[in-house]
Order: structure tokens, then C-alpha cells, then sequence
């Protein structure tokens, strides 16, 4: 256990986080009584506002990877990291408001897999729902899982309870929280919830980037400290051996900017359910919209605190040992900062404690690591007085149970509608399937509780989320997109092509190895065969691989099988669906409007920030 | 649905805003905010946050809607346009 970051709470910080911790639970309370039938646990009655949903959406996809993830990339990388929400998220959100939202809202379908089983047939469905269900489970168990460790490696509850139970504490603490707020309210209490938690994220952390970059001069205090790679978003990108991240401008774009992002969140129902439940059509397509404004910024928020902690020098207040004097506070005017000749500056970061033996973990040739997943937990620790730094605490737990409850909902609603309803119990009354949905919670949960503790044989989070993604995302993208827009694809293309392209993402991940890493769970596990520069271009390019593969295969079986009649494919297929009505709406009051307006902000601060 | 998110968001910030600000008060000549460069945090985004929350519980309140038990689902709501 590392204690020497440990908080030093008071009674101030535990009252608001149970503040919070009372209101959470309070909402789930609140709703129970509107929860009468499966639609208004699973769906929220289809009557929640625009913006509402909206924040659910990005606030959903907030969990400990967001956070804690992008806060260690930034510190790490740099503001290149921005890309996995500018590239990596933005247009793919425009996307499926624009095209995509008129087919799983107008369908009426209640799931992604619902959608389809419209579109294609049962086993894709199945398929699908089944990989699904076992994606969400593992990715709330990972937000389970480094929750727990961060409170365990903070010492939030060191001298209460003995240090040897804090982690199963924590899991159990969450999981109960979590179980609670979704038993009672199901979708709209998760959803209530991610609206309070954005505003509790950007409470917690707006201050926390405000008082750092104060600090470190502001972001040209930063460019004068850090190298230059760091703090340009597409300098060096011509080469995967001139950016810090490894990859080229094609691994990127095609990649994380195409592949990767459309494929989440333009098919992944944790997100796509936050849309669907909107009160109207025009609601739903305006929901990943509204979404895409914040999480353009979020990057200021998650991503800027870890350049600010590799920023922090040794002749800035608090850094070292507790507050420094009033002279050196800020910068003084005109006096030139001095660079850190350091290619990897850590200013803050701590050392990499081993949990077990208690002392620094050292790499191969004997240099400290560094622990950049603490980098916000520390900046928190080390701007915050007492009282804020509850605030902080809270915004960063709140983080973690977003992520959470929204794979919950999303697998609990999965599970009784494509698995339990389709193949299990088709007859139910839909009291039944209410109490099924509530009974999918509990399991949901305890299955997320045996994924935390099987994610601690893994080191990164990162590393482990995105071996999923790739696996399960990448290649779906390929199946909606022809199935929407390509009215002859067939049933059975559509799961050959998934099964090819699933198999082609482990064939090229058994074959392929980052550099710098051994075979084994990062690649490699069949034969070496090529070297990728780092992970993530390893990833990137399993993603285009397998995507390519489902693609084409898809289209290959779909031409040599026959095709549904076009009178059953209205409303699933964009050619043989009719544009949705517009002609209420002013020109700024249209999805595609705004739409543009993201965009024409997108490019502007890939500008400011090339 | 019927609550209107507005409302507990609003109670929340409303209460967290104030024991920060209080708080913040109360310890407003402390060394506790050499940590952070000499500013009070605790009082100036408190109260910066229960003025957010105000804004938001009054916003909540004055929508008469919530205080229907059933809303309708959109394809129940004949001939009308959706709103709130």
C-alpha cells in the first residue's frame, strides 16, 4: 500500500460524500413508485428529455477509464491524448445522430440486438446480446475493480477500518450503492444519476484545473516546460516514430477515428439506450449531439490535470514537502521557466509502489516507474484543502459509479429482453419480466464483482479495455453500416461476417506484440509475426483488420445468399425508409444544424491545439 | 418521468455549495489554503456552486409537469407535439 499519498480526511470531506452517497440512493427511492411495467424500468418510459439524455450519454461512458485512463495519458503522452475525444469520439457521435438514431428509435426496437434481429434474424441477435452481455460485465467490473484499488492505494479509510479489508470494502460498498440505485429505479434512476454525477465531475475537477494551471503558469507555463511532442495534438504524426503515442496519421484516423469510435458509439447499447429512450425522434437523434459540446471539452478536464502534474516543479508550492512560501507561488513575471531536459518529466507523479512488498517498483535497467494512473488522485491531494478535496473525491467516485451503473442497465436490460425473454421464458407477463430485470441486476452485479477480482491479474486498465473493445466493437461497425446502407445484406452475412471479423481480431492480436512487451496477453500468443511501435497501435490495427474482414465477408456470403423482400426491411434500411419529417422545425432547431456546429467546433480546436 | 432531474441536482448543489461555503468561512484566515496558492476555495466555489444550484431548483419547480404521475409515451400522445 502506498500511504505516503494518503488523504488526509476530515469531517467536512466524509459529510459531503455522504451527502452525495444520500442523494444517489434518495433518487432511486424517489423513482421507485413510477417504475410500473418493464418499459419504465428498462426504456424510462421513453419520456425523458433531450438534454437530459444527453449528459446521461457521455456521463455513462465517464467511468474509470475517462478518468483515471485519460488523466494517465495526458500525463504520459500529452494532449495528443485529446485525440481519443476529438477524432475518437465527435464525428462517430454526429454520425449516429444524423443517420444512424432514425433506425433504433423509429424501429421501435427496445435493445441493439432487437435492432438486429429486425434487420437480420435471430442468431445475429443472439450473437450479438450474448458478447454484449459479457462486455458490460467486465467493464463494470474493471470501474469496480480500480475503484477499490484507488481508495485502497489513497487510504481513504486508513484508521477506520483495518488496511487488509479496504479493498473488499470497497468493492462491496460500490456494488451495493450501485445494486441499490438500479433495483429501485432501474434505467431512469441510472440515468438521473449520470446527469448529478457530470455536474459533481466538472464541480470537482473545473476548480482543480483552474488552481493548477494558475500554478504552472498556465498552458504556455506548460509549453515552456514540457517537450514540445507533448503539447501539440498532430505534430509528429506522420510517423509512428515522431509522436509519443506510436502511431501513424492512417493508424489514427482509420483506427481510433474510424473503426474504433463508430464502432462504440454508433452500436454499443451502454451508450445507444441513453438515446433511445428520449420522448421523441427528434429528441433522440438531438441526444449524442447535445453529448458531443461537453464531451469536446472533457479533455480540459481529464486530460489537462495529468500535463499539469508532470508540470508541477520542485520550486512550485506544495511540491515536495507541504506549502511553499507566497514569493514562489506563481511564476514570476518575465522570469524564463526552465525546461525539464527529462524526455518523460514526472513532476508529481509518484514512484510505482508494489503493493506486496511495499517498495518501489524499478524497470529493467533499474530507473523508478512511475504510477501515472494516480496522476489526478494526486493533483487532487495535492491542491485541495480539506472541504474541496471532499468535493473531489466525490466528483472521482461518482465518476466510477456512472461507469458502472450504466454497463448495469445495459446488461440487465439485455439480458431480459434478448436472452431471458427470446429464449428462456417467451410467455411472461411483463410483471415478470419487471422482477426479471430487477433479479438481472443482482446477477449483473455479482458478476461484475467476480470480473473486479479477476482484473486484478491485469496491470493496465487501459490495455485490458481496449483488448475487448477491439475484439467485440471493431468488426460490428462493419455490419451496422451495411445493414442500414445496404439494403441487400443478408442475415446470414451479417454473422459470418461478425464471426470473421471477431476471428480475425484474435488472429491478429496472437500474431502481433507491441514493442517493449512479452508475449502473452498482450499479443503475440500464437507466433510473432510483426512488431507495432506500442499497444495502441497494435490495437488501432487490429480494429481495421478486423472491421475489413467482417466487411468483406459480409458482403461475399450476403451476395451468394438471398435477400429479404424489401417490404420487410422499411424503417430498417436507410434507401427504403423515408427521410424523417422535419418541416416543423427552423433551421437551427434541426439535428443536421447542429450537427455542423459540433463539427465546425471540432476542427477549430484541433486548430488551437494542433 | 415524474421528477424533474432539476430538482434533486438543484438540492444537491444547493447543500454541497453550503457547507463548502461555510466551511470556507469559518476557516477563512486558516493556513489550510497555502495548499491551494492562497485562495479560499472552499467559499468562493461553494458559493459559485449554491448559486448553481439555486438557478436549477427553481428552474425545476416552476415546471408544472412533474407533478403528473403518468406521462404519456409518445406514441400514446394523440396528435400532439412532444414537449414539456
Amino acid at each position: 500500500m502506498n500511504l505516503t499519498h494518503a488523504a488526509n480526511l476530515t469531517l467536512i470531506d466524509w459529510l459531503i460524500m455522504l451527502v452525495y452517497f444520500a442523494f444517489v440512493l434518495g433518487i432511486g427511492f424517489a423513482l421507485k413508485r413510477y417504475m410500473r411495467t418493464s418499459n419504465d424500468f428498462f426504456l424510462a418510459g421513453r419520456s425523458i428529455p433531450a438534454w437530459v439524455c444527453g449528459l446521461a450519454f457521455i456521463s455513462a461512458n465517464l467511468g474509470a477509464q475517462e478518468v483515471i485512463g485519460m488523466g494517465a495519458s495526458g500525463a504520459k503522452y500529452g494532449i495528443i491524448t485529446s485525440h481519443f475525444y476529438w477524432i475518437g469520439a465527435v464525428p462517430a457521435m454526429c454520425f449516429v445522430g444524423i443517420f444512424m438514431m432514425p433506425f433504433y428509435y423509429g424501429s421501435k426496437a427496445r435493445s441493439v440486438p432487437e435492432y438486429l434481429r429486425m434487420r437480420f434474424d435471430e442468431k445475429t441477435r443472439a450473437l450479438n446480446a450474448v458478447s454484449f452481455a459479457v462486455m458490460t460485465v467486465f467493464s463494470s467490473g474493471i470501474s469496480m475493480y480500480a475503484m477499490a484499488l484507488l481508495i485502497q492505494t489513497l487510504g481513504l479509510f486508513h484508521g477506520i477500518i483495518p488496511d487488509q479489508y479496504i479493498f473488499h470494502l470497497s468493492i462491496v460498498l460500490s456494488a451495493l450503492i450501485v445494486l441499490g440505485y438500479i433495483f429501485l429505479g432501474g434505467l431512469t434512476s441510472a440515468i438521473y444519476n449520470e446527469v448529478l454525477q457530470f455536474f459533481l465531475i466538472v464541480a470537482g475537477f473545473a476548480p482543480l484545473v483552474w488552481i493548477g494551471l494558475r500554478n504552472v503558469g498556465g498552458w504556455d507555463g506548460i509549453k515552456h516546460t514540457l517537450p514540445v511532442s507533448m503539447t501539440h495534438s498532430w505534430r509528429g504524426m506522420a510517423h509512428a516514430s515522431t509522436n509519443s503515442l506510436g502511431v501513424e496519421w492512417v493508424g489514427l484516423a482509420m483506427g481510433l477515428g474510424f473503426v474504433l469510435s463508430f464502432g462504440y458509439w454508433c452500436t454499443d447499447f451502454l451508450v445507444i439506450q441513453r438515446a433511445m429512450v428520449a420522448d421523441s425522434e427528434v429528441s433522440a437523434r438531438r441526444v449524442p449531439l447535445i453529448a458531443a459540446i461537453p464531451k469536446m471539452f472533457f479533455p480540459f478536464l481529464v486530460i489537462l490535470p495529468g500535463l499539469i502534474a508532470v508540470s508541477v516543479t520542485s520550486n512550485m508550492a506544495g511540491a515536495g514537502s507541504g506549502a511553499g512560501n507566497q514569493t514562489s507561488m506563481t511564476r514570476p513575471a518575465g522570469s524564463a521557466p526552465v525546461p525539464l531536459d527529462e524526455a518523460h518529466p514526472h513532476g508529481i507523479i509518484p514512484e510505482k509502489i508494489d503493493p506486496i512488498s511495499g517498495h518501489a517498483v524499478l524497470s529493467t535497467d533499474g530507473t523508478p516507474v512511475y504510477n501515472y494512473d494516480l496522476a489526478i488522485p494526486v493533483m487532487l491531494l495535492h491542491y485541495f484543502p480539506t472541504g474541496i478535496l471532499g468535493l473531489g473525491l466525490t466528483a472521482l467516485l461518482a465518476s466510477f459509479m456512472s461507469g458502472m451503473a450504466g454497463n448495469v442497465t445495459a446488461f440487465n436490460t439485455v439480458w431480459t429482453y434478448d436472452i431471458y425473454q427470446a429464449y428462456i421464458n417467451k410467455k411472461g407477463t411483463d410483471a415478470h419480466y419487471l422482477w426479471m430485470g430487477r433479479m438481472a441486476t443482482i446477477g449483473g452485479i455479482v458478476l461484475s464483482i467476480g470480473a473486479a477480482y479477476a482484473a486484478t491479474s491485469f496491470n493496465n486498465i487501459m490495455d485490458a479495455l481496449q483488448l475487448i473493445f477491439s475484439m467485440v466493437n471493431a468488426p460490428l461497425f462493419a455490419t451496422f453500416l451495411l445493414g442500414m446502407f445496404w439494403k441487400r445484406t443478408t442475415g446470414h452475412g451479417a454473422f459470418a461476417g461478425l464471426v470473421s471479423g471477431t476471428g480475425a481480431a484474435l488472429l491478429h492480436h496472437g500474431l502481433s506484440l507491441p514493442a517493449d512487451a512479452t508475449p502473452g496477453i498482450h499479443g503475440a500468443w500464437i507466433h510473432l509475426v510483426h512488431t507495432y511501435p506500442s499497444d495502441m497501435a497494435q490495437n488501432f490495427w487490429t480494429a481495421i483488420f478486423a472491421f475489413t474482414v467482417n466487411m468483406v465477408v459480409t458482403a461475399v456470403v450476403s451476395m451468394a445468399t438471398e435477400a429479404r423482400p424489401e417490404s420487410e426491411l422499411v424503417g430498417l434500411v436507410y434507401s427504403l425508409t423515408p427521410k424523417p419529417v422535419e418541416t416543423h422545425l427552423e433551421w437551427w432547431q434541426k439535428p443536421a444544424t447542429l450537427a455542423i456546429a459540433v463539427l465546425v467546433m471540432l476542427v477549430a480546436l484541433n486548430l488551437v491545439f494542433a | 418521468m415524474g421528477l424533474d432531474i432539476r430538482i434533486p441536482l438543484g438540492m444537491i448543489f444547493l447543500i454541497i455549495g453550503g457547507i463548502m461555503s461555510a466551511f470556507g468561512f469559518y476557516s477563512r484566515h486558516s493556513s489550510l489554503y497555502d495548499r491551494s496558492l492562497g485562495v479560499n476555495l472552499n467559499m468562493t466555489w461553494g458559493l459559485i456552486m449554491f448559486v448553481f444550484g439555486l438557478v436549477m431548483y427553481v428552474v425545476g419547480k416552476r415546471q408544472k409537469w412533474q407533478d403528473d404521475p403518468v406521462t404519456p409515451r409518445p406514441w400514446e400522445r394523440t396528435g400532439s407535439k412532444h414537449g414539456h
